[in-house]
């Protein structure tokens, strides 16, 4: 191949991080890609969300002030209408713009699954490098406690709580503050297991031995290599456990358990599912869009697996 | 022997872990403040006199460590009390767990049936269309809100298409019977539920049996296997096949974990008379009894399912010892 060697190439003098070796695994996978853009189209709709709703939240569409009906009549209700150019994906039989309300609802889903995560995880990994570094009683003890956090019923559990919060405070404002919070204080027990295992794995490595050897403390060894080398099975987790937390949340909405006063998919979906026969409509954007999103960050969590754990490469 | 001992062992160390549940239990509802309080709250036509007296019924003016005592004796018995709305919750609960059983076991077996096939097939010819439209769909499975499939399916099949009725277990005038059977009645009635359970089931059984049966297929021994000229369906049946189904155990494991359960939306969506839709009905009005009796009586399968999980690998995975 006379042309490729004649031509003058740049030597690269730096290696190439793992972490852009996986970026690079990453964008080959199309399922991969398909889920960031997923997540990433719709994460922009909840940055923006004021900027590209029509109506505004809550909005009774031709009743509640500063929100008149784009139609010839300013002051028609607007109730039940199938999709049309002024409401793109319908109105609800309250008069709302399905549409808009999707556009907001999709804040709450990033709070719910990012919130809820972010605890479940933090936890799972405190947790998960401590019992597998120390092992012994130290090990045994946090895995006893796991086990009990990983038999009950959570899912029930968070009915309890969240019922008996809004029977005492009907008009809370954190109602899906606590569903982040019990989600969270709930999910760890798993993604635990997973993190304790692979530090079982990591500290028998010969630079985790020789870092002991140069003495270095027992709190550096876990920050310093345990972590970041348990890092890449977090991040897999976290994907995962967003999308879980996104479908709990739905269903506890659904089951009419939800924050009355946050504006959520399952929401949407459960109010909708009521007067399913007279407006499909309002049902199906709901439901397709937490479909979508939940696939998003299922195919991403994939693909971040495969990319991101050295023993899947082939 | 070892077998018989490991079993005494496990079942001395649930003891613990079991106290420790019903405590936990018991406390989440407590720390919330007085039940009676709670559940009454907002009530206006209801006396201090009369919640005293509903406390006084209910043993609920005792010492708190005493009410607990009582209530875990009481528990041994399978006593678990009196719900606030009336009627023993052991009955409640019993008449909820047939209907229970009947969708969930339906719902787990026809799963099972349907997905180790699919899963073996699509790891055998990986990446071909069939594989790649069925993982795809498997996806979508896993992802998709159960209520909103449920809804889906009755607005559907149930309402524009009238095959099927959209809720209940049986008819509620004998004249409405299918063909005038009760029996086929209560069959047409549980076809959407065990329709939608199934599939929500049947997804992630699906992908794990793939990647699983995948993993399997990449180890030396199958590589040996091949090489010894041992054919397709001898390696696939017989070699990898028990080797990718300790996944699937632990699934069904897990499964049968949060069986009883119910499945609280499905069960509440097609208004299925079982344990999930009482629990989110007694939950709704704060009926305590029936709240922890049904927590600790899932608990306890829990426990249960592990061990037999536990034992179940051991058969499977001779690799995997008991001690």
């Amino acid at each position: 191949m006379a042309s490729l060697s004649s031509r003058p190439r740049k030597r690269r003098v730096s290696g190439v991080s793992q972490w852009e070796l996986a970026w690079r695994r990453l964008k080959m996978n199309k399922a991969a890609l398909a889920g960031l853009v997923i997540v990433g189209v719709i994460g922009v709709m909840a940055l923006l969300d004021q900027l590209i709703a029509l109506y505004p939240p809550n909005c009774n569409v031709g009743t509640t002030p500063n929100c008149p009906n784009p139609g010839p009549k300013p002051d028609v209700w607007a109730i039940g209408i199938p999709p049309s150019w002024s409401f793109p994906f319908g109105t609800n039989l309250a008069g709302q713009d399905v549409y808009s309300q999707i556009v907001y609802g999709a804040r709450a889903a990033f709070l719910v699954g990012i919130g809820a995560t972010a605890i479940a995880l933090a936890i799972a990994t405190l947790i998960g490098l401590v019992a597998g570094y120390f092992g012994g009683w130290v090990d045994n003890v946090l895995m006893r406690l796991t086990e009990v956090v990983l038999v009950l019923p959570f899912f029930l559990i968070l009915l309890v709580f969240l019922r008996i919060l809004f029977t005492l405070s009907p008009g809370a404002s954190g109602g899906l503050l606590v569903i982040i919070l019990v989600i969270g204080a709930f999910s760890w027990p798993g993604p635990a297991r997973i993190i304790r295992g692979e530090v079982l794995r990591v500290r028998e490595f010969e630079y985790v031995a020789a870092s002991r050897q140069i003495g270095a403390s027992g709190f550096r060894i876990l920050f310093r290599h345990l972590f970041p080398n348990t890092l890449h099975i977090i991040i897999v987790l976290s994907t995962l456990q967003i999308a879980g937390s996104i479908l709990t949340e739905a269903a506890v909405s659904f089951l009419g358990f939800g924050d009355p006063n946050s504006i959520t998919w399952g929401r949407q979906l459960a109010d909708a599912s009521e007067a399913v026969k007279q407006a499909w409509w309002a049902g199906l954007a709901p439901g397709i869009f937490i479909t979508l999103l939940v696939m998003g960050f299922n195919l991403l969590g994939n693909g971040l697996r495969d990319a991101l754990d050295p023993r899947l490469r082939e | 022997m070892s077998l018989i001992k490991y079993l005494i062992r496990r079942s001395l160390y649930l003891i613990p872990v079991f106290l420790g549940i019903t405590l936990l239990v018991f406390s989440i509802e407590r720390l919330a403040g007085d039940p009676v309080q709670i559940a009454t709250f907002g009530n206006t036509h209801i006396t201090e006199d009369q919640r005293q007296r509903i406390r006084q019924y209910y043993g609920l003016d005792k010492p708190v460590y005493l009410q607990y005592l009582h209530w875990l004796s009481e528990l041994l018995v399978l006593n678990l009390g009196d719900s606030f709305g009336g009627g023993s919750v052991s009955n409640l609960v019993g008449q909820g767990i047939l209907a229970t059983l009947e969708l969930q076991l339906l719902g787990l077996f026809l799963s099972l049936v349907i997905a180790i096939p699919i899963g073996i097939y699509s790891a055998k010819r990986r990446y071909s269309v069939l594989d790649v439209t069925l993982s795809s769909s498997a996806l979508v499975g896993t992802s998709i809100p159960i209520s909103f499939m449920g809804i889906a399916f009755i607005l559907i099949f149930g309402y524009y298409l009238n095959l099927f009725p959209s809720g209940g277990a049986q008819s509620t005038i004998q004249s409405q019977y299918l063909y005038g059977n009760v029996i086929l009645d209560q069959l047409w009635h549980l076809t959407l539920p065990t329709l939608v359970y199934t599939f929500a089931i049947l997804a992630p059984v699906v992908l794990l049996v793939r990647s699983s049966m995948l993993e399997v297929l990449r180890q030396d021994y199958i590589l040996a296997a091949r090489a010894s000229g041992l054919g397709d369906r001898a390696i696939l049946y017989k070699h990898a096949l028990r080797n990718a189904l300790i996944p699937i155990v632990t699934y069904v494991g897990l499964y049968f974990g949060g069986l009883l359960a119910g499945a609280p939306v499905t069960e509440t969506v097609f208004n299925w008379p079982g344990v999930g839709a009482l629990f989110v009905v007694k939950t709704n009005v704060l009926d305590f009894p029936v709240i922890q009796g049904v927590v600790v009586l899932i608990t306890l399968m829990t426990l249960v399912a592990n061990l037999v999980t536990d034992l179940t690998y051991a058969y499977i995975d001779p690799r995997i010892r008991i001690d």
